[in-house]
């Protein structure tokens, strides 16, 4: 069993950020019915030139566990056919620049009138509304408007743009707020439009910030620094560009540091005998510590620290994530075979539920249009040679 | 949006934690209309003392005045008095317990208790006693190894691979805490409170899985050549800027914004595969261009033509910027010591209105007076 056994989702999204959140829902249990058009795929079923990517290659990280079918909303039957779709479904999901449905004649007001208590969520770039809501963007846009790449750098460097992961928060947040909706109309009755915006969620992972500038202060980029606590950084090994991460705020966790590093002589040192101590003079420090990780592995300076109750760890490449044996018993990373590709790895739910537990990966990435007889026939109840002629027609394309 | 109708009207939820994710996930909750209580041990949860502390009150932490804003809190360090407080619960959001064990205790005594752990590598697992905090998290998770790309990893190529600012990792963990929350509830009525285990590494690995796909495809990503080949940071007269052509419209609409100059215009230029071939090339004549412009008449200009560009707004401009005045995704909260803040509120609107938060940060006990739903009376103060 899952979570979200029941409910289902029709879902217009495209691109990463709207189709991981309805990725996640569909990962919990949600019948998940993704809705495009030949006439334009995702563009994640497309190669990327401008990545570097001559082929396709992220589509089912957003895209498996759902039903896929053709409709072509331009086509003066695609709108009335989406209707009736949404009538059956308990959430619409879209990631369209905003106005762009309503033009289309399926807006919320329009799925409202399909099913009263449905839970639309929209998700773009800027909202539905406010002056830049016609503004369009990717990720690394997200967080230069919300405040995030202005922060994330190097000191003395540049703003620094944040990739997919930026999508795919945007994405989970989504999935929030289009589950309490559905809360509110178990206990209501009634639906609601819920709005989306990507540069929000960049402006609440920079909230502390915010914050501090409403307060007068002039938050700025720190690197891998965080204010106030040393060492706090990333360390060379003796590997080639191989690096661990070691933060010891505390008087405890320092202690553990210098036990681990032998140089138990520092405790005594003046400029390293409190915490705030230790940040003044954070460059001297993160010289100490630098010489001793360098001169072993990453994976030996970690085990000793953690056993000395010191939070470090590797900066783990993709191929080290991909095979971490924890990740791998807790089902966070998963091998799915892939036909025609083999046998990959892959990143599983993030969520273990003691009771509806079978949470995940439960089926591939599906072909355009794959699930158009069970869709168009079996919930629809559309005889097969309606369904040939919409076909014939390009409504169903 | 008043109190009454916010989503998750009538939904209470303790949050015992210490952590940013934990922290987040009650947040979110309490945004969305939860009446979240806060329950603090007699010096005050750790989270009040994370640095950094504003510069007028450096005895409050800014990341618990930004994620407790809106919660009530209560002194409880007694089993009773806890056991009396889930008893009026829907869910407990916990980073204390350190085993499934501990954790299936408290469904097994409040058998409709939605019981979510978020920990840095969750309850179970080798790593799961492992001590981590933010930047452990993100480069446990990949996506610090991947930073910087672009300008930021030309002009640094020594430097250690970058986490991304503040507690990226840890408030995806909290995010992901919360609708393990929410996804609990909803089964609720068919199976009862259950425990969800939430991993503040696995919610990270959550937003790498793009990078996770291209390595299972035979693709190995590094942040020295994961960079955009062109476009980008970009550098202006007065700013930095984003700007992205994926699409042929978009980049059509950049050489128009860049006043069709003859080397964009070559007829090799009209294939995307040749122009991701010659991207050095072309970074340096955007550059070039784009050094001649203000930020801001250039943003506006490339919007008008389609063209995906934006501003890096700092701090204060993110507040002041007319867009996020008129959608009202922040809010003026009382922060005792400094007078009225603005915080934000939620990345949401719902039926096109903002969200609230009812009160700053708590002051440690606050429910004793303020206890909303809760039965505090009953709690040894």
């Amino acid at each position: 069993m899952t979570p979200l056994d029941g409910l289902r989702i029709l879902d217009f999204t495209a691109h990463a950020a709207g189709p991981f959140c309805t990725h996640m829902l569909a990962q919990l249990g949600a019948e998940c019915i993704k809705v495009e058009t030949a006439l334009r795929p995702d563009i994640f079923r497309r190669p990327h030139p401008v990545y570097g990517r001559m082929h396709a290659a992220t589509f089912d990280q957003v895209s498996s566990v759902k039903r896929s079918i053709r409709l072509n909303l331009k086509h003066r039957e695609g709108p009335p056919l989406a209707l009736r779709l949404a009538a059956l479904s308990d959430v619409v999901a879209e990631s369209f620049r905003p106005g762009v449905l309503d033009r289309l004649g399926v807006g919320y007001a329009e799925m409202r009138t399909a099913r009263e208590d449905i839970v639309m969520v929209s998700i773009s770039a800027s909202g539905q509304s406010g002056p830049d809501s016609h503004f369009s963007g990717y990720a690394p846009m997200f967080g230069a408007w919300g405040g995030l790449g202005y922060l994330t750098g190097y000191v003395g460097g540049p703003p620094t743009e944040i990739r997919h992961v930026m999508d795919h928060a945007v994405g989970m947040h989504a999935a929030v707020a289009t589950l309490a909706a559905l809360q509110r109309r178990r206990a209501t009755g009634c639906g609601c439009h819920v709005d989306v915006s990507a540069r929000d969620v960049a402006a609440a992972f920079a909230g502390d910030a915010l914050l501090r500038a409403d307060a007068g202060e002039r938050p700025e980029r720190r690197g891998n620094e965080h204010e106030g606590i040393a060492p706090h950084g990333v360390y060379p090994t003796a590997e080639d560009d191989r690096w661990i991460t070691i933060v010891a705020g505390g008087d405890e966790a320092w202690a553990g540091l210098l036990e681990a590093m032998h140089r138990t002589d520092l405790a005594g040192d003046p400029r390293f005998d409190t915490p705030a101590a230790r940040y003044r003079h954070r460059e001297d420090l993160d010289r100490e510590v630098g010489a001793w990780t360098c001169r072993r592995s990453g994976e030996e300076s970690v085990a000793l620290l953690q056993s000395h109750g010191v939070a470090a760890h590797v900066s783990w490449s993709v191929a080290e994530l991909a095979a971490d044996e924890h990740l791998r018993q807790r089902a966070a990373i998963v091998d799915v075979d892939v036909p025609g590709a083999g046998v990959r790895a892959a990143v599983g739910s993030p969520i273990r539920f003691s009771t509806t537990s079978e949470v995940g990966l439960r089926s591939g990435t599906p072909e355009l249009g794959e699930a158009e007889e069970y869709v168009y026939g079996a919930l629809l109840g559309l005889a097969r040679r309606e369904r040939e002629r919409l076909v014939d027609d390009g409504v169903i394309h | 949006m008043q109190a009454a109708t916010l989503p998750l009207s009538g939904i209470r939820v303790v949050e015992r934690g210490h952590g940013v994710a934990a922290a987040y996930a009650g947040r979110l909750l309490g945004t969305l209309g939860a009446d979240v209580l806060l329950i603090e041990p007699p010096g005050g949860s750790a989270l009040r003392r994370l640095p950094p502390f504003f510069a007028e009150r450096s005895d409050l932490g800014v990341m618990f005045a930004y994620l407790s804003a809106g919660k009530r809190s209560i002194v409880c360090d007694e089993a009773a008095g806890l056991d009396r407080l889930l008893s009026e619960a829907d869910v407990l959001l916990d980073d204390a317990l350190s085993t499934v064990d501990a954790t299936s205790d408290l469904t097994r005594s409040h058998p409709d208790l939605v019981v979510v752990s978020v920990r840095p590598f969750g309850l179970t697992g080798p790593k799961a006693g492992w001590a981590a905090s933010e930047l452990n998290l993100i480069h446990a998770a990949s996506e610090g190894f991947l930073m910087p790309n672009g300008l930021s990893a030309e002009m640094f190529p020594q430097a250690p691979p970058l986490k991304i600012h503040g507690h990226f990792a840890e408030l995806q963990g909290g995010t992901a805490a919360a609708l393990a929350a929410l996804a609990a509830l909803w089964a609720r009525p068919a199976v009862g409170g259950q425990l969800a285990d939430v991993s503040i590494q696995d919610a990270a690995v959550a937003l790498a899985a793009f990078a996770v796909q291209r390595h299972g495809d035979g693709s190995v990503e590094h942040r020295s050549t994961r960079s955009f080949r062109y476009g980008g940071v970009v550098e202006c007269a007065d700013g930095y800027v984003e700007l992205l052509t994926l699409e042929e419209r978009q980049w059509a609409a950049l050489v128009e914004l860049m006043g069709r100059p003859g080397w964009a215009t070559v007829a090799r230029y009209d294939d995307p595969v040749e122009r991701g071939l010659d991207g050095p090339a072309i970074n340096a004549r955007i550059r070039e261009w784009a050094k001649q412009h203000d930020v801001r008449s250039l943003v506006e200009r490339a919007q008008a033509l389609g063209l995906p560009m934006a501003k890096y707004d700092a701090p204060r401009e993110v507040l002041d910027s007319p867009h996020t005045l008129a959608r009202g995704t922040t809010a003026s909260v009382e922060v005792d010591g400094l007078g009225p803040l603005r915080i934000v509120t939620s990345p949401y609107l719902i039926d096109g209105q903002p969200l609230e938060l009812r009160s700053g940060p708590p002051a440690l006990d606050s429910a004793r007076a303020d206890p909303g739903p809760w039965p505090v009376s009953t709690v040894a103060a």
